[in-house]
């Protein structure tokens, strides 16, 4: 019984984290349309954020707050300089994010050195649920992370920005004319989705190695995320996280994290061959 | 097509192949003038240059882009370096039955991915990040199963492909080998311009303008893109399986995301869809990244992202055409302006 709800907690601690990558991307991919390449740097950025907060003897929980707003400044920044002059060539945006990517990569390595950086998980207790002892660390990410979902359902839903950033979605040209200010819009999301991918940089950093490659793991996962669940929208994104998340952590009790990698994404490449618009339908 | 447009596209051709023929004499002529050294590093390029080739053939006719070329390229090394090292063949018949092996897994790879891929409507953007997972999956397969593919320290040991010689089968000559590949490269790149002119070429030029206009004319669009890309696969399995025996060892920089990312930057660079083009950049970028790692090898990553950059804004259409459109300008200066198009 104790595996069982370890297994369940595992899952629900990486289906949360790729929710997190998962949502900056649908922002940036599954609404704008732009295959970022870049994305995963911004989880790299968000835990090298926690590595330097922390090493200047700063807290998690500060990090966890400018975190955010350096991966949304440096994600305005790029938007700013190169995405908004490509969002009528999507594969020149394929080529230049990838450029940014190994860019951003090589900087960090630069300045912090290729050695791990040092991260302290800010709760070091375990809790027992039904028997099985469980870091609290972990289900405090997993809170975290349902809470962000919710506020970002909410903010999509419920606010001016949503609609408008809806209204742009569904036609641009018609959005300008409304008086909507597209450019502004566009900019924002970007900055959003990067912010958001900086905070899972943040509370992924305690549980893996923060190297300047880091990101390179999640890019692939994350987007297949987004096309396995739907694109664009949060529903498809919590469908999409729990799958590849859910068959990962089951196919890790079986074979090497590697391969169990590897073959969740063979099952995304059959699952899309099947349900190419994804399993929630916008 | 009116008169104009006609023209252009034969002083086009003309250039390109005045082009090929300049760069195939420089290639074939190149061992005698340099070093065994710098021989040696543009013949391993000419080996890299059949994965830009065989990308273009896909990404340039067709307009698929596909970010996973390296695992087809790794495919075909991985192949040759395990069935001509862990069966215990003999060298002379091991190194040809890799070689075949590694192109027919790759083949077959293609062939399966292809099917669910192209019949299942994954089309642009989306068969951009499936083929790139592709290649993630190649990478994490080769460091999770390091029984078979050495995992991170790769496989030693592959034996040279073996010709007949006076005394029995023997490995070619630094020299002869040089030629062998580069007349390899020749005949891969003459036999795909040849397949892509004319008018099977115009079919994939539909394909690529409008599939659905394509398909409206009575195209079997997903049957052509599948071929294509079986037989770019094959064509990169090629490169990669002749690399595996020439250098004598695979290790995970032949598969995996960054060769794939590579390859892009070579057509990119060279120009998509000129096939001349891809194969010159590959040479120049590989000597380009010998330069700068001799200095530092910490330049290159940021000397190699900013290229992609600058071939997004500066020449976004290749450094070939941008040379072409001076030339052209150079040419027709006293001639009246033409009204040009984007391609």
């Amino acid at each position: 019984m104790d595996i069982f709800f370890t297994v369940t907690l595992n899952a629900m601690t990486l289906i949360s984290i790729l929710m997190l990558v998962g949502l900056g991307l649908g922002i940036i991919y599954g609404l704008m349309g732009v295959i970022n390449l870049s994305h995963g740097e911004f989880v790299t950025i968000g835990a090298f954020s926690l590595a330097f907060v922390q090493a200047m003897g700063g807290s998690f929980w500060l990090a966890l707050l400018i975190a955010p707003i350096i991966g949304g400044l440096v994600g305005l920044l790029i938007e700013q300089s190169i995405i908004r002059h490509l969002y009528t060539r999507p594969l020149a945006t394929i080529m230049a994010t990838w450029g940014l990517s190994l860019i951003i990569q090589q900087m960090l390595q630069l300045i912090f050195g290729a050695s791990p950086q040092k991260v302290f998980s800010p709760i070091s207790a375990t809790v027992s649920i039904f028997g099985a002892n469980y870091p609290v660390y972990r289900l405090v990410l997993i809170s975290l992370a349902i809470s962000l979902m919710v506020s970002c359902y909410l903010l999509m839903k419920k606010t001016r920005f949503g609609l408008d950033l809806r209204t742009v979605i569904q036609n641009p040209d018609m959005a300008d004319a409304l008086g909507i200010n597209t450019k502004r819009v566009y900019a924002i999301a970007f900055s959003l989705g990067a912010a958001f991918a900086a905070i899972a940089g943040v509370l992924i950093a305690p549980l893996t190695a923060v190297v300047a490659h880091m990101g390179v793991n999640y890019l692939a996962r994350s987007f297949f995320v987004v096309i396995v669940g739907g694109a664009g929208s949060v529903p498809g994104v919590v469908a999409g996280s729990t799958f590849v998340g859910g068959i990962e952590t089951l196919l890790n009790y079986a074979i090497p994290a590697t391969l169990s990698q590897a073959l969740v994404l063979v099952f995304a490449i059959v699952l899309v061959r099947m349900k190419p618009t994804g399993l929630v339908e916008r | 097509m009116d008169h104009s447009t006609n023209k252009s596209r034969t002083t086009r051709g003309r250039y390109l192949a005045l082009l090929t023929v300049l760069a195939l004499a420089a290639v074939l002529a190149t061992p005698l003038f340099v070093g065994v050294y710098s021989a040696s590093l543009i013949r391993d390029a000419l080996l890299f240059a059949l994965l830009a080739l065989a990308l273009d053939f896909l990404w340039g006719k067709t307009g698929v882009l596909s970010f996973g070329h390296a695992a087809f390229f790794g495919a075909g090394a991985y192949g040759a370096a395990i069935i001509s090292t862990r069966f215990g063949l003999d060298p002379a018949l091991g190194s040809w039955a890799g070689l075949l092996a590694g192109i027919l897994i790759s083949a077959t790879i293609a062939l399966i991915v292809g099917y669910f891929l192209i019949f299942g409507g994954v089309r642009d953007s989306y068969f951009t990040i499936v083929t790139l997972a592709l290649a993630v999956i190649a990478d994490h397969v080769v460091t999770g199963w390091s029984s078979v593919t050495g995992g991170d320290a790769g496989i030693l040991g592959i034996p040279p492909l073996h010709f007949p010689s006076s005394d029995g089968w023997a490995a070619l000559s630094p020299l002869a080998l040089y030629w062998f590949i580069a007349g390899i490269v020749s005949v891969v790149g003459f036999s795909v311009w040849w397949a892509c002119r004319g008018r099977y070429g115009a079919v994939l030029k539909s394909i690529e303008d409008n599939e659905q206009r394509s398909q409206a004319l009575g195209h079997n669009t997903s049957l052509h893109l599948l071929i294509v890309f079986v037989l770019s696969a094959s064509i990169a399995a090629l490169g990669g399986g002749l690399y595996a025996s020439t250098v004598g060892f695979v290790a995970k920089d032949t598969i995996g995301l960054l060769l794939s990312t590579q390859a892009i930057i070579w057509v990119a660079i060279g120009g998509r869809g000129t096939l001349i083009g891809p194969v010159l950049a590959t040479i120049l970028v590989i000597w380009l990244e010998q330069e700068i790692t001799s200095i530092d090898t910490k330049f290159w990553p940021l000397a190699m992202g900013g290229l992609f950059i600058l071939a997004v804004f500066a020449f976004p259409d290749g450094i070939l055409k941008t040379l072409e459109r001076l030339f052209n300008r150079l040419r027709s200066s006293a001639e009246p302006k033409e009204a040009k198009g984007n391609d």
